[in-house]
């Protein structure tokens, strides 16, 4: 995923915004289970031992429906708040071709009129400054046309539940509570984004570019009547983008009129609207104290860090004279449509006008449906130009319509993404990409797991097992001949990190029996079953983790009794990000992390600074800034984009090499060397490389292995590092720095350090803990990833192939799963069990997504109000094939592979795979997602 | 201001004598359970019966057990009946620090089976009831697959797949002897 929205702020400092301080406690971490009477989060039995997780760190507590979500928190919940609990709702306009004129409650009994009202008059009145990247236009003003079907007008709030709730329930499936005036159409407005990228590659995949992104630039059109418009006449002698134009061009000129022997393939696709249909609905819980002029928030999102900041922003001017600021994200589940989400601040606005009282705003399923995050719908043309003798692609060309709805989100972004990632696992020479989104009066659409690359990948794939019976090869022929291989180029010309191991799944998914055994299987089947068609489907992806921007950040400490605490940024959305990253600090100091806290924001003993746009800087600003010695390209990353086990990670795994390296391995040697002539370290010889973890015990080329306890106070005594916090920066390459520790100096692929001594440490050293308790390193020599790397676009990939066998029924056109397999690739996977379940989960919602899921974009769709899980099917159990689907990870090259981000790309080849199968098993090639029983009637018999 | 109808409403909840509680006459039992009892483990997902997240376990005298799906059932259905939710399975101490879990929910972690848990009580407690079930008649092992299927079919997981919630029920079932070979 790539997130290259501008911050309307410049600059912003530790835990501070606007003035208002902020502080993060997480529902289920200690810091904040401590503030209650009862543990909520209390494990109690061990949840991991030296051989690995026995089961999820918070298991006990989600198993036993432990207060774990936001949407769980009442105002009796909370220490200190006052316990009457008050509740609000939205109230949004369905229709968006008309003038807002008002809005009537007269229908409701007078007893249960809400206790307030707030429009966007009382917005205006009270100085709230809704943030930027969601507006124009939170509350709908009278006078004004709504921007798409569903946009709230004003925020309705009861003091109590019981007239909340009956007024609610009056309320509910109205069309008659809005007023509207003249008929207006929809708002027309330019395009979110627009982009293109070319690349014309150089004689063989290794040699220089002749034009790519990375190489030369991104390319932008003007806009001009709400279109991209591209000059006619490019010339190779203009500048970058005239270049750039011209080769398209002449890909163009040459698919209209290939050599002989090419094959030209073309079609389009296009993909559904979606609904991420996170189980929680969004939902928030705030009191505004007046007294103290503290906001104390309760909140579901993926990104707290952002939340907070934004909602500070938001009150900052406002007559509220908000002073403090209290953050409490819960654990919480959004497959990205929590990222960024405009809710956040509607109930935020809601406890503020709660008059003292607390007030909760939480969606039910029928307002989750009208104005949740959406995945975008793309429309896709696709032409791929294939040498028959070779069997190698020559000129791919993609141009990709996408429905953004009504409100502005990630749309530019999940449109420059999908683009990005259409090539999936070939090396296309020659491509050209180009990609707009576009505002609509659906309902805002967003970031949703796969953010654009499921719908390009899926139908590149679609495409290219037609192509491959279009020329008769055998699909894996065609697919081998054509691998992006290690050292190739994508199609913005940056070469990917490390080994590429999709040929290694090509053999494997080839030799599985569901795969040689198709055919025979199929006709067998049929001959026994006329009443069903049967076949066999493969597809395989590869997609990006991270951003482009990451800035992940970490602290580990070890207390003198061996007990280490680690705090994350990264915060759990049910992936299980607080169980691996507990688990990333048992390889470098032996066991797990004893205790963790997520979605930490208080960063202040690394004292960072930041300011610009890690995406849009030039490289004059960046180093201009980069002499600022505390200044970093982004403070911190969201949890998105499949960004922990790899980014997360090397936060927790930096933070916690420090300890280890600077505290456990010298205190280690010490004890080793004690006695007359070094004790029993003299006749070995002792490095550093020959450290190995036995059962909790350091032991290193045959030296008395040393329990954690043991090394732990020893590090403590002597005064040695026990505590390490770490920022990074990551834009498809770690930043990296001089750090002096001690009497060395290291380079780190860090951008900040602050370390604590251990308890032992002299006054000279206590001096130094100056920063919050650390000591607050100075970094030399700092480097950033060159502002160009931005045009890389991806460079980091994890590939996953699927196999389905399907059977459709020939009279109704139901589709069956009957078995699926699959392969990934994720480096040294933390905790196999986790991965294995983001498999199965991701497996099962690319089945929707190929199979179910679908709604109208307008006035019949979601934002009308009246669309539940009754209608809009999610696969259950049925449909996935439970007991009989298979998968495997592929062993890591050696232990020292990173782990990689997987949580995403997983869903995405079996979408191919189950549109491949479905034309193994009757003959004809769909490319409208999802594949209804009605247009597999349509197809077999229409 | 009009005074809501209301009635008293008593029961049993995990054990303990719930009432009498005067709440509206419409009033949901996931509502009753949220905002006047303060559990809320037992989810709200649709609000239509659909997605079973919000299933609680009714306990009839006769000593068989059934899930009800509390969103779409009036809160005084359950006068006088005994309900059992996902707060009340775990055997805890004087502390309230949990000891041990019920089966079900034990074998649900060791296999990882929930990831935001989200619809997790709903699972605990389906699957629970069909453990019930089969202790008291068990099944052949033959059907042990198809019996699961009923029992969980209808529940809706976004991010599992189903895979573990199935697998750890029927490693349950198994351990415990309920379905016979032969």
């Amino acid at each position: 995923m790539q997130h290259p929205h501008l911050s309307r702020r410049a600059f912003l400092k530790g835990s501070v915004a606007a003035g208002i301080g902020i502080t993060i406690a997480p529902l289920g971490s200690r810091a904040f289970a401590a503030l209650f009477e009862s543990r909520v989060t209390a494990t109690p039995e061990p949840w991991a031992s030296p051989g690995g997780a026995r089961f999820r760190i918070d298991a006990f507590s989600k198993v036993c429906g432990g207060k774990v979500f936001a949407r769980d928190i009442r105002a009796r919940d909370m220490p200190g708040w006052p316990r009457q609990q008050g509740h609000a709702m939205l109230l949004k306009a369905n229709r968006a071709d008309h003038a807002y004129q008002g809005f009537e409650l007269s229908s409701l009994d007078e007893s249960l009129h809400p206790d307030r009202i707030v429009t966007a008059a009382d917005l205006e009145r009270d100085g709230i400054a809704f943030p930027d990247s969601h507006g124009p236009d939170p509350l709908l003003p009278q006078g004004k046309t709504p921007l798409y079907i569903g946009h709230p007008v004003a925020i309705l709030i009861w003091h109590d539940f019981a007239r909340y709730r009956a007024a609610k329930n009056a309320l509910k499936f109205r069309d008659d509570l809005i007023r509207y005036g003249a008929a207006t159409g929809e708002v027309e407005r330019p395009p979110y984004g627009s982009f293109r990228y070319v690349r014309v590659g150089g004689d063989t995949p290794f040699a220089p570019d002749e034009f790519s992104s990375l190489k030369d630039s991104d390319l932008f059109p003007a806009i001009k009547n709400r279109r991209p418009v591209w000059p006619d006449d490019p010339s190779l002698n203009g500048d970058v983008g005239e270049r750039g134009l011209y080769h398209a061009q002449r890909m163009a000129e040459q698919l209209e009129q290939p050599p002989e022997n090419w094959e030209v393939f073309q079609a389009r696709y296009t993909t559904p609207y979606i609904e991420p249909g996170a189980l929680e609905p969004d939902n928030g819980n705030g009191w505004f104290d007046a007294d103290s002029g503290e906001l104390h928030f309760v909140v579901a999102t993926q990104c707290p860090q952002e939340a907070a900041r934004e909602t500070a922003l938001m009150l900052e001017g406002s007559r509220f004279a908000v002073r403090h600021l209290n953050v409490h994200p819960g654990y919480t589940v959004g497959y990205g449509s929590k990222d960024h989400n405009i809710f956040v601040y509607y109930a935020a606005l809601a406890a503020m006008y709660g008059d003292g009282h607390p007030i909760r705003l939480a969606n039910d399923r029928f307002e989750q449906f009208q104005s949740g995050i959406k995945r975008h719908p793309f429309d896709m043309d696709y032409r791929l130009a294939v040498d028959r003798d070779s069997l190698k692609f020559q000129i791919f060309r993609a141009h990709l319509d996408v429905n953004g709805g009504g409100r502005a989100n990630y749309s530019a972004s999940v449109a420059a993404v999908g683009a990005t990632a259409a090539q999936s696992v070939y090396y296309l020479p020659r491509s050209d990409l180009a990609t707009t989104a576009y505002p609509s009066r659906a309902v805002e659409a967003g970031s949703m797991r796969g953010y654009g690359t499921l719908q390009t990948m899926a139908a590149t794939e679609m495409m290219v097992d037609e192509l491959a019976e279009r020329l008769g090869v055998d699909p894996f022929a065609l697919r081998r001949a054509n691998l992006l291989e290690a050292g190739m180029k994508n199609t913005q010309g940056a070469i990917p990190g490390g080994a590429i191991r999709v040929g290694e799944i090509l053999d494997k998914a080839e030799r599985h029996p569901l795969w040689q055994e198709r055919h025979e299987r199929r006709d067998a089947r049929q001959a026994e079953d006329p009443d069903h068609l049967y076949g066999t489907g493969f597809a395989i992806s590869q997609k990006d983790f991270g951003t482009g921007a990451e800035a992940p950040m970490a602290s580990v400490e070890i207390d003198a009794a061996g007990r280490i605490r680690l705090r994350q940024i990264a915060i759990d959305m049910g992936t299980g990000a607080a169980t691996s990253q507990a688990m990333n600090v048992l390889e470098v100091l032996g066991r797990p992390a004893d205790d963790i806290k997520t979605g930490e924001t208080d960063w202040s003993e690394l004292a960072l600074e930041t300011s610009g746009n890690p995406y849009t800087m030039s490289q004059d600003e960046q180093d201009r800034l980069s002499q600022t010695p505390r200044w970093t390209p982004r403070l911190a990353s969201p949890s998105s984009a499949s960004n922990s086990a790899y980014y997360a990670s090397h936060a927790t795994r930096e933070a916690a090499r420090l300890v280890f390296r600077h505290g456990l391995w010298p205190a280690a040697l010490s004890i080793w060397r004690q006695g007359i002539y070094g004790g029993q370290a003299n006749p070995y010889v002792i490095r550093l490389e020959d450290a190995r973890w036995v059962e909790g015990h350091l032991t290193a080329n045959g030296m008395t292995p040393l329990s954690l306890a043991t090394l732990a106070a020893k590090a403590h005594e002597l005064g040695l590092i026990t505590g390490a916090s770490v920022h990074a920066f990551n834009r498809w390459s770690w930043a990296s720095a001089e750090f002096a520790l001690g009497e060395e100096r290291s380079r780190l692929p860090l951008d900040a350090v602050a370390v604590k001594y251990g308890d032992g440490a002299d006054d000279d050293k206590r001096r130094l803990m100056s920063s919050h308790g650390y000591h607050l390193l100075d970094r030399q020599a700092m480097r950033y990833p060159d502002v160009q790397l931005n045009n890389a676009h991806v460079t980091y990939y994890s590939p996953v192939a699927t196999l389905v066998d399907l059977r459709v029924s020939k009279g109704s056109g139901e589709v069956e799963i009957l078995e699926h397999y699959s392969w990934v690739e994720c480096g040294k996977p933390i905790v196999s069990e986790l991965v294995m379940g983001q498999l199965e989960g991701g497996v099962a919602m690319g089945i929707g997504h190929a199979l179910l899921e679908h709604m109208p974009l307008y006035e019949d769709g979601p934002g009308n109000g009246s669309w539940n899980f009754n209608r809009y099917q999610v696969p259950l159990a049925r449909h996935c094939a439970v007991w009989k689907q298979g998968g495997e990870i592929l062993p890591p090259l050696s232990e020292t592979d990173p782990a990689k981000g997987m949580g995403e790309v997983v869903m995405i080849p079996v979408v191919g795979a189950i549109v491949n199968a479905l034309a193994h098993a009757t003959g004809q090639r769909f490319r409208d997602l999802p594949v209804t029983p009605e247009r597999i009637q349509e197809a077999l018999h229409g | 201001m009009a005074e809501l109808p209301t009635r008293s409403l008593s029961l049993t909840i995990n054990g303990e004598a719930i009432g009498p509680v005067d709440v509206p006459e419409d009033l949901m039992m996931i509502d009753f359970l949220h905002e006047y009892q303060g559990l809320t483990g037992s989810r709200l997902g649709c609000g239509q019966g659909i997605c079973r997240a919000c299933v609680v376990i009714l306990d009839h005298d006769d000593g068989t057990s059934e899930e009800m799906r509390i969103c779409i059932t009036g809160a005084h259905f359950f006068n006088g009946k005994r309900i059992r939710t996902i707060e009340g399975h775990a055997e805890r101490d004087a502390a309230g620090d949990i000891v041990a879990l019920n089966p079900i929910q034990q074998k649900f972690i060791d296999h990882f089976a929930f990831q935001c848990s989200y619809c997790a009580p709903g699972f605990v407690n389906a699957a629970t009831v069909l453990v019930e079930r089969l202790q008291r008649d068990p099944l052949a092992a033959g059907e042990l697959e198809g019996a699961i299927e009923q029992a969980l079919g209808e529940h809706i997981c976004r991010c599992t797949g189903y895979v573990r919630y199935y697998q750890a029920t029927r490693a349950v079932i198994e351990e415990l002897g309920l379905a016979k070979e032969g």
